[in-house]
């Protein structure tokens, strides 16, 4: 019974217009958005892949020079791009993926930790992600708003109840004539995207991307089943087509354009991230504090400010260990109360998608994808880790070969053996099961409001006989 | 008049003092009345005097404020999808699926009562019963007149095999020789052993088909007769006495 009812929606579905008009321009987008981001990661990824080679080669190939100005000619980093970046590139185009790894500071380049504006929200970028996101519950609305109203305005409903049609049979067929709809849109798009992501990733990470592809389709299954269920939880309580269509498009409005902002804007005011000029100055003040008395207690109290005239060059490499060491603990402190204010912010947002579920699918996707923030800071700490471990050989080098010459300090010179020593930076993301873990918070959210809304549909169906 | 009715069993259809209110509106009063297997009864009534309301309760669209309905000795209210297997409803406007041919609907509505996918071949012969033409079964129904729709809606209750018709004015606008095949199904239908209720406003059709006949005023069954003891001049002369008492 439910088939053929699946089967009767279906036809008239297609016999309207509807599913080829509004699904043509859906997949059609959705390719062309594909396509888009295929061609953008690939580019990105070699330029990234040649950068960062072409970065290290030159770190190798630099004259023989006194470590400390090595130290600040530093190392770039990149990101590796990640295969689903394709589909959804997250917050990456916000956050930039280059790190500067040089003396003395925690890398900022490109990456704006307290940036004041709407920051990590603000990735509505055209990309399938998106669409997928905001008018993939367009599309639901169009082929589904008047599933039941139309029965009843054509008095269809009446003859199927007289008929013995049990109402949750008759809400399971049209869930079913409206998934299939969507499937029959968007597995050819998922095809197209399973090629592209394998043709677009390292034999390697195939298996890896693979697995993130089916994890992404399962959470946009969910996603637009929430739709499924509101659309015909809607189209149930509606007394008329243009009421349901009204109804459901303010829904839309609501939930896929004006709440995410709301939202993102209202987790900022209940767990405040610092500007970046703030951020900059309590950093900085922090960090001066902590450098006089780390400097203090090594050189005593009348060292002066560090690297003041008092410093002499015999303890020189010393001083800049001490004075980096000394900074670690104080970065690592001001960025984590930063980063955790955002994962808080994160947090608040992805609980909130149980009302409004594109929170919720935007953080699975993004975690998925492995385009989130949590990938971002794991980078921007592994990248960070690079830099210290940097530092430390260079004062510990320096300490050894070049504190001992006394006045003569700077005329130590290191050569191609010590920038060996430094490595080639590695950054390894989280696999594809690491990811499902962090995207458990918005996975379960989006299964209650699945949850709500079939329920609130099977409310609705059953007063339909009334 | 056919001698089939089985008054011995069960009644199929059965309202037992019946009240149904609208907020402060009694539609139906204390309506009593049974229709056995092989019978045809006919409601007679001004509009608004309770015919489409007490179908409606048949069908379950609407629940009773009191008393009870039945089919085939099952209420209606507590065992709703049951009740429904026995009855096949045909509506004064059969509503169908505009954008689907008259056979497409058939075939959907048929497998929806019968859980069967039924051969083109039978459900053409099932269109042939109810009287449309052939070369009308593959037209969009959009297209169809009130009598074609109305063939069809006959032919799903024909494909259902249902043991009791619920018929809510289903000859209103159909030309004289439709409603005289209307007729001669339903004759079929008694002969068969299916019980019939149905509203009308034509006397003649409740004389000429049916075994029983009630008149609605108000909300109430004032009279329920048999429709042998009654010529027809009795029965108009009755109903207008009743209409014109009407407040």
């Amino acid at each position: 019974m439910i088939v053929r009812i699946a089967r009767r929606d279906l036809l008239e579905l297609f016999r309207d217009g509807r599913f080829i008009g509004a699904g043509a321009v859906v997949l059609m987008l959705l390719i062309t958005a594909l396509a888009v981001g295929w061609q953008r990661q690939v580019e990105s990824r070699t330029e990234r892949v040649v950068a960062q080679k072409l970065d290290y080669d030159d770190w190798l190939a630099q004259p023989e020079r006194h470590p400390h100005d090595a130290a600040h000619r530093g190392l770039h980093v990149f990101k590796p791009e990640m295969p689903l970046s394709m589909i959804d590139p997250g917050i990456t185009p916000y956050v930039g993926s280059t790190h500067w790894l040089q003396a003395h500071r925690q890398s900022e380049v490109k990456f704006r930790p307290a940036q004041d504006a709407t920051g990590l929200q603000r990735f509505g970028s055209f990309s399938a992600a998106w669409i997928l996101q905001v008018l993939g519950p367009l599309l639901v609305i169009v082929l589904g708003f008047n599933a039941f109203t139309a029965e009843r305005e054509q008095g269809t409903l009446r003859q199927l109840i007289s008929l013995g049609v049990p109402l949750r049979r008759l809400m399971a067929g049209k869930a079913l004539a409206l998934g299939t709809a969507l499937w029959t849109l968007l597995i050819p798009f998922g095809i197209v995207a399973l090629i592209a992501v394998i043709h677009g990733t390292p034999p390697d990470q195939r298996s890896d991307a693979g697995l993130r592809l089916l994890l992404l389709a399962l959470g946009y299954a969910l996603y637009l089943g929430i739709f499924v269920g509101l659309v015909l939880a809607v189209s149930a309580f509606a007394r008329s087509s243009r009421v349901a269509l009204t109804v459901l498009l303010g829904l839309w409005i609501g939930i896929a354009i004006l709440a995410p902002r709301a939202v993102a804007d209202a987790s900022r005011s209940w767990f405040p991230s610092e500007s970046r000029r703030d951020f900059n100055a309590r950093l900085d003040a922090d960090l001066g504090e902590r450098y006089q008395r780390a400097w203090n207690s090594y050189f005593g109290d009348n060292a002066g400010t560090p690297f003041g005239y008092k410093v002499p060059l015999s303890q020189w490499g010393k001083a800049l260990q001490i004075h980096d060491q000394a900074g670690y603990e104080t970065m690592d402190r001001h960025f984590a109360a930063l980063w955790n204010a955002y994962a808080r912010q994160q947090i608040a947002q992805e609980w909130f998608g149980a009302l409004v579920p594109t929170l919720a699918i935007r953080a699975y996707s993004m975690r998925i994808a492995g385009t989130d923030f949590d990938q971002h800071r794991a980078f921007s700490v592994a990248a960070e880790h690079h830099r210290r471990r940097m530092q430390d050989l260079i004062s510990q080098d320096l300490v050894t070969h070049a504190d001992h010459r006394g006045e003569q300090h700077f005329s130590y010179r290191a050569g191609s053996d010590f920038w060996r020593q430094i490595p080639p930076f590695e950054f390894h993301p989280a696999d594809a099961n690491q990811s499902l873990s962090d995207a458990s918070r918005s996975a379960a959210v989006l299964v209650i409001a699945l949850i709500c809304a079939w329920t609130l549909a099977l409310f609705g169906t059953s007063r339909l006989s009334r | 008049m056919n001698s089939s009715v089985n008054i011995s069993s069960t009644p199929m259809l059965e309202a037992v003092a019946v009240t149904r209110e609208f907020g402060a509106n009694r539609a139906l009063d204390s309506v009593s009345l049974a229709v056995q297997p092989g019978e045809i009864y006919c409601l007679l009534g001004a509009n608004g005097a309770g015919k489409t309301t007490l179908i409606n309760l048949f069908l379950g669209f609407l629940e009773p404020t009191s008393g009870e309905v039945r089919i085939n000795g099952r209420d209606v209210t507590q065992d709703g999808l049951a009740t429904k297997r026995d009855v096949a409803y045909i509506p004064e406007q059969v509503m169908l699926y505009g954008v689907m041919s008259g056979i497409e609907n058939l075939q959907y509505f048929a497998a929806l009562a019968t859980g069967e996918d039924l051969s083109r071949t039978a459900l053409l012969a099932l269109l042939s019963r109810a009287g449309l033409d052939e070369s009308a079964a593959d037209r969009r129904v959009g297209t169809y007149s009130k009598g074609m729709r109305q063939k069809v809606g006959i032919a799903i209750a024909l494909a259902k095999n249902a043991r009791a018709l619920l018929l809510d004015e289903p000859t209103s606008g159909l030309d004289p020789k439709a409603a005289n095949e209307f007729s001669q199904l339903l004759s079929q239908a008694r002969e068969a052993g299916v019980a019939i209720l149905t509203t009308t406003h034509d006397l003649f059709h409740a004389k000429q088909t049916g075994n029983r006949i009630g008149i609605m005023r108000a909300g109430r069954l004032v009279e329920s007769l048999t429709a042998r003891d009654l010529s027809h001049q009795d029965l108009e002369a009755l109903y207008l006495r009743h209409m014109a008492a009407q407040p």
